[in-house]
């Protein structure tokens, strides 16, 4: 009986020693507790700033990372990571463009499948439609309409911005969801032009009253943007595709066609292996500039490339490009080693830099205020 | 509290430093724990680190990576349970470790690196790290350091069982059955896991807000939803049948043959605002691997030879619904890697002064991936992707010679053939000597050079693929020490430091172009450095008490020290992103009787996401420390031994990211169950 009771009171002295040391460990590991901040809601009012321009920073796919930045070209003041500090959320993965319409900017976010409204002077979420395939580009029929473009898919989504659904979608020909790719959208009339880049060839012409691809006119391989200048031409440049693509390789060229007779009037051909990209307008639409390692400039009545560049290549690949519509000031992005934070570049008319400001990861895209 | 924390675990880790079996002179014998009465001739001045079955074989649900990240001083940045999982070998990539599984290499041809998630860690008997320039003496490429993975006989005499169930939580379901048979020639095992899980977590999604609209579609209110992980399940199915055979006269068999099933969801970002239902992300992977070895073993020397085979059939699929039930493919990725493998290799001894090696190696890998299909220009259908074949040599010998008891030399010469192309000779050089028998602390230096060539995709992939890449290449040095104290019956208390410092020029980094894919260069020279720690601590406290704690502390900056790419390139001088300059690890077990309590700590810095180590309120990695605990009972009767555990994983339930916008599991529960019948 004696025997049995010390038996007992061994056993529960060893358990309470195995007590003291379990408590001990997990003591060790009690403080440890990461700090995360949350729901800090910054005010901003930008209203009375006037001009500005929204940088669009792409981030890393997959990483969640992008952002999106507030520069004023009057007091050269950049605020970064707006969206995240204005509504205590990410803006999410990608994000890839930008445009404007009554006061709410739509910043579509491609691998998040969003489309988010913001107010532009607080940068406040107004609203929000989602479940897209891939989005790229927004672009505005009325107030009830819009369009918007995907990669990945054959079809170009018909949304109704003010309930922020999802009524429609325009199935584009000779198209799969694999090699599926619309871009770029500029408008004509009735007509909305798409530019259709990833392994593809061609503008589609839409018929916005019908919402059906009603033309299509084949350019080089894979037009990668699309303007409309001060003369209703459209501009679009090609990237050539690459060595080995079974889609073809090829000198890429820049592409002036007349909107009304949708018909190629003017190619200038570039060398093969260039990779020209992002062809844009200035304010009054009578000059476009691209990139070709090189900034480049050039009357839209020209009829040769002009022979020097409008910026010498800066031993550094630039992603971006945009033209203050009221100044004529070039904004070049460089997007570095793609993974820290891009540096926009400001040059005056003449070429002079103006100003330079870090932004966020992989600045591609831009939309003025 | 956090600083305080890590003054205590700077404290504690250098006593409680983690099991490694090199250095060890005296022999004392604890279960469990195994130690060499002599310094093997073979490890002159090898840094190694050994897992043994004890850490291998904590739990069925566990991968390689698991064990990795909690008992070596190896980053593993995953995003949960059952995805890809990759390693930072002292602040290296993932593909400058070399893996490789019973001697054959398992980095994926394509890829460079090893997905250490599909590696369940029940199927590994022996995983031994070899660091910085101890890798020469195995493989080349290794800039890092490489993974010996392999599987060993069972030594059983007779039939053998093992049967565990694993029951957690999100559903999770974890098998595994091993069936044995041995006598004095034969050894054969058959063993295999399952596990499935929907693994739908739930978190608070703080990347994202749900809004509460009114009528007009005003918002009126946000909040940050409680979310589970979408897309996240899995299924794998492992097998792996063994046979080895003894001579007993010095020769000996083995086959290993590993088959791998798995289906997985790649889960949805934290910042996915896509409707679940409407997306299926899945990768499937089929991969046999099998090994068949012959070794010759004579009093003074030794010979082996081995063939092997892998296959590994990748798809992975991205497809949305379009609305009317029809999942329609976005992306549709497929892979075949077939790779045929040989080995010869020989060790002569002359005397107890010198060993002579000498090894050669064969990889054959075809490759085939088909990334997408598309309509060209002409109409017709098109498949993007390449085929390619590639040879791989690697070949060395070396000379090890310990003229005195107290010193030991080695030379390692290693040249590597890719294609056509050959490496420079590699060389390596290793010291070690025994500064103290007191104690048994042995100093250890080490010196090589290393390279790594692209990888099949970094040089033919669609599109991107750079055929005018450079190979990578590298200087290693090595200086530590190591100790070993102990009482027969008492305690033993090992430990070792060392220093380490690499350059490696030419680094490949992958890019976007401005045509919109991604194309690799040689982009970084850098500057990895750092010390390293590790240490074990045994004790027996009574009769029925045993204590051992593990630890390791490692500081590896990895510094870019490359050009700048452009004149505003802020990343030159800093930390790679993704690459803790801080790591630690602890684990203690306890045991009382038939009782054991196992307790897991690691610790991880804060991690950089930008080249230029910006902190921005989307880009910041917080440093995090992981708890995890399980508790055991073994009961033993008459005709069988049975196991109960429970294990709690984030025990402290932290919020905590390995990588952006990935979320990850919090508290959670998971029981085991195992029988092993007595059939003798």
């Amino acid at each position: 009986m004696f025997k049995s009771l010390k038996s007992k009171v061994e056993r529960l002295r060893s358990l309470s020693k195995m007590l003291v040391v379990l408590l001990s460990c997990c003591l060790v590991v009690f403080s440890s507790c990461m700090e995360w901040d949350y729901g800090l809601e910054e005010n901003f009012d930008t209203s009375t700033s006037g001009e500005g321009l929204f940088i669009c920073n792409e981030g890393n796919f997959q990483y969640g990372n992008a952002t999106l930045s507030y520069y004023n070209p009057e007091t050269k003041v950049v605020e970064n990571e707006v969206f995240y500090r204005a509504n205590a959320m990410k803006l999410g993965d990608v994000a890839q463009s930008m445009i404007i319409r009554d006061g709410i900017g739509w910043v579509v976010v491609n691998n998040s499948h969003v489309i988010f409204a913001i107010d532009v002077n607080t940068f406040k979420e107004v609203g929000r439609i989602t479940n897209f395939t891939s989005p790229r580009y927004m672009h505005f029929i009325s107030d009830e309409k819009a369009y918007v473009t995907q990669i990945w898919d054959n079809r170009i989504f018909i949304v109704n911005p003010q309930r922020y659904e999802i009524t429609g979608y325009i199935d584009i020909p000779n198209m799969t969801m694999e090699s599926g790719s619309t871009e770029q959208m500029v408008q004509y009339g009735k007509y909305v032009y798409v530019n259709c880049w990833s392994y593809q060839n061609r503008i589609i012409k839409i018929d916005t009253e019908t919402d059906e691809v009603i033309d299509e006119l084949t350019v080089g391989i894979q037009p990668t943007s699309l303007v409309m200048d001060c003369n209703n031409k459209l501009w679009t440049v090609t990237d050539g595709g690459y060595e080995g693509s079974p889609y073809g390789h090829e000198a890429p060229s820049l592409y002036r066609i007349d909107a009304e007779t949708f018909t190629i009037e003017k190619q200038f051909e570039f060398k093969f292996g260039d990779a020209p990209s992002e062809v844009q307008l200035n304010g009054t639409k009578d000059k476009i500039y691209w990139i070709n390692d090189d900034i480049w400039e050039m009357d839209v009545t020209a009829e040769r490339v002009p022979v020097r560049p409008f910026l010498k290549y800066n031993e550094t690949i630039y992603y971006g490009l945009t033209v203050c519509p009221r100044t004529g000031d070039v904004y070049v992005a460089d997007a570095i080693d793609y993974v820290q934070q891009g540096m926009i570049y400001r040059y005056s008319k003449e070429g002079n830099l103006l100003d330079e400001f870090y932004v966020g990861i992989i600045p591609g895209a831009f939309c003025w205020k | 509290m956090k600083r305080l924390h890590l003054i205590l675990l700077l404290l504690i880790s250098p006593i409680f430093a983690m099991s490694q079996d090199d250095g060890i002179k005296w022999y004392f014998d604890l279960p469990e724990v195994s130690i060499y009465a002599e310094r093997p001739i073979k490890e002159i001045g090898v840094q190694r680190t050994k897992m043994d079955s004890i850490v291998l074989k904590e739990n069925i649900a566990l991968s390689v990576a698991d064990i990795l990240t909690f008992n070596s001083s190896i980053f593993v940045k995953n995003y949960g349970r059952a995805t890809l999982s990759t390693v930072s070998f002292r602040g290296t990539s993932a593909s400058h470790t070399q893996v490789s599984w019973n001697g054959m290499k398992i980095n994926s041809p394509m890829l460079g690196m090893t997905d250490f998630s599909m590696i369940p860690s029940y199927f590994i008997d022996d995983a031994t790290l070899l660091h910085g320039t101890s890798s020469v003496n195995e493989t080349g490429g290794g800039l890092g350091g490489s993974i010996q993975l392999s599987t060993k006989p069972a030594k059983e005499d007779g039939f053998g069982l093992q049967y565990i169930q694993g029951i957690g939580s999100f559903k999770t379901f974890d098998e595994f059955l091993r069936l044995t048979y041995g006598n004095e020639h034969w050894q054969t095992s058959t063993r295999v896991v399952y596990s499935s899980s929907p693994n739908d977590f739930k978190y608070r999604n703080h990347d994202k807000k749900e809004n509460i609209y009114d009528e007009n579609m005003n918002i009126i209110g946000q909040y940050y939803p409680i979310e589970r992980n979408r897309s996240g399940a899995f299924k794998d199915f492992h097998f792996l049948q063994e046979a080895y055979y003894d001579t007993k006269k010095g020769d000996r068999f083995g086959f290993n043959a590993w088959y791998i099933n798995s289906n997985r969801e790649l889960p949805m970002l934290t910042v996915d605002y896509g409707d679940a239902t409407d997306f299926e992300n899945r990768q499937r992977e089929n991969t046999f691997r099998s090994v068949m070895s012959w070794d010759h073993i004579r009093e003074n020397w030794k010979m082996g030879a081995k063939a092997g085979y892998i296959h590994t059939k990748m798809n992975y699929d991205y497809k949305r619904d379009l609305g009317n039930g029809v999942m329609a493919h976005m992306i549709q990725s497929r892979s075949n890697i077939n790779t045929f493998y040989g080995q010869m290799e020989g060790e002569y001894y002359i005397g107890d002064k010198w060993l002579f090696t000498a090894n050669v190696a064969a990889h054959q890998h075809f490759v085939e991936s088909r990334d997408k299909s598309i309509i060209q220009q002409d109409g017709n259908q098109a498949t993007v992707g390449y085929r390619k074949a590639r040879i791989e040599m690697t070949n060395s010998i070396s000379a090890k010679w310990r003229p005195t008891e107290r010193l030991g030399m080695s030379v390692v010469i290693r040249e590597e053939m890719f294609g056509d192309e050959w490496t420079p000779i590699i060389p390596a050089f290793f010291i070690d000597g025994v500064i103290s028998k007191k104690g048994d602390v042995v100093a250890k230096a080490s010196v090589s050079r290393n390279f790594r060539y692209p990888t099949l995709n970094d040089l033919y992939f669609m599109p991107g693929g750079n055929p005018d890449l450079k190979k990578e290449s590298g200087w290693t040095y090595d200086a530590g020490f190591s100790f070993a104290l102990g009482r027969e019956g008492v305690y033993s208390l090992s430990g070792s430091a060392n220093w380490f410092e690499s350059f490696i020029n030419d680094w490949i980094i992958w890019l976007p172009t401005t045509k919109g894919f991604f194309s690799p260069d040689n982009i970084k020279d850098v500057h990895a450095y750092g010390i390293e720690t590790k240490g074990d601590l045994e004790v027996i406290l009574s009769k029925d008490w045993k204590l051992s704690l593990n630890g390791t502390l490692s500081w590896t900056p990895s510094i870019n020290e490359g050009e700048p790419r452009s004149p505003a390139d802020q990343s030159v001088g800093k930390q790679l992103p993704y690459v803790p300059e801080y790591s630690s690890t602890v684990t203690g077990r306890l045991s009382w009787k038939s009782w054991s309590f196992l307790y897991k700590w690691c610790y991880y810095s804060e991690r950089f996401t930008m080249s230029s180590n910006d902190i921005t309120l989307t880009g910041k990695l917080p440093e995090y420390f992981m708890s995890n605990i399980a508790l055991e009972k073994t009961i033993s009767c008459k005709w069988a031994d049975f196991s109960i555990k429970g294990a709690v994983n984030n025990l402290f339930n932290e919020e905590y990211l390995s990588v952006l916008s990935r979320p990850m599991p919090g508290i959670n529960f998971e029981i085991f169950l195992g029988i092993t019948p007595k059939f003798n």
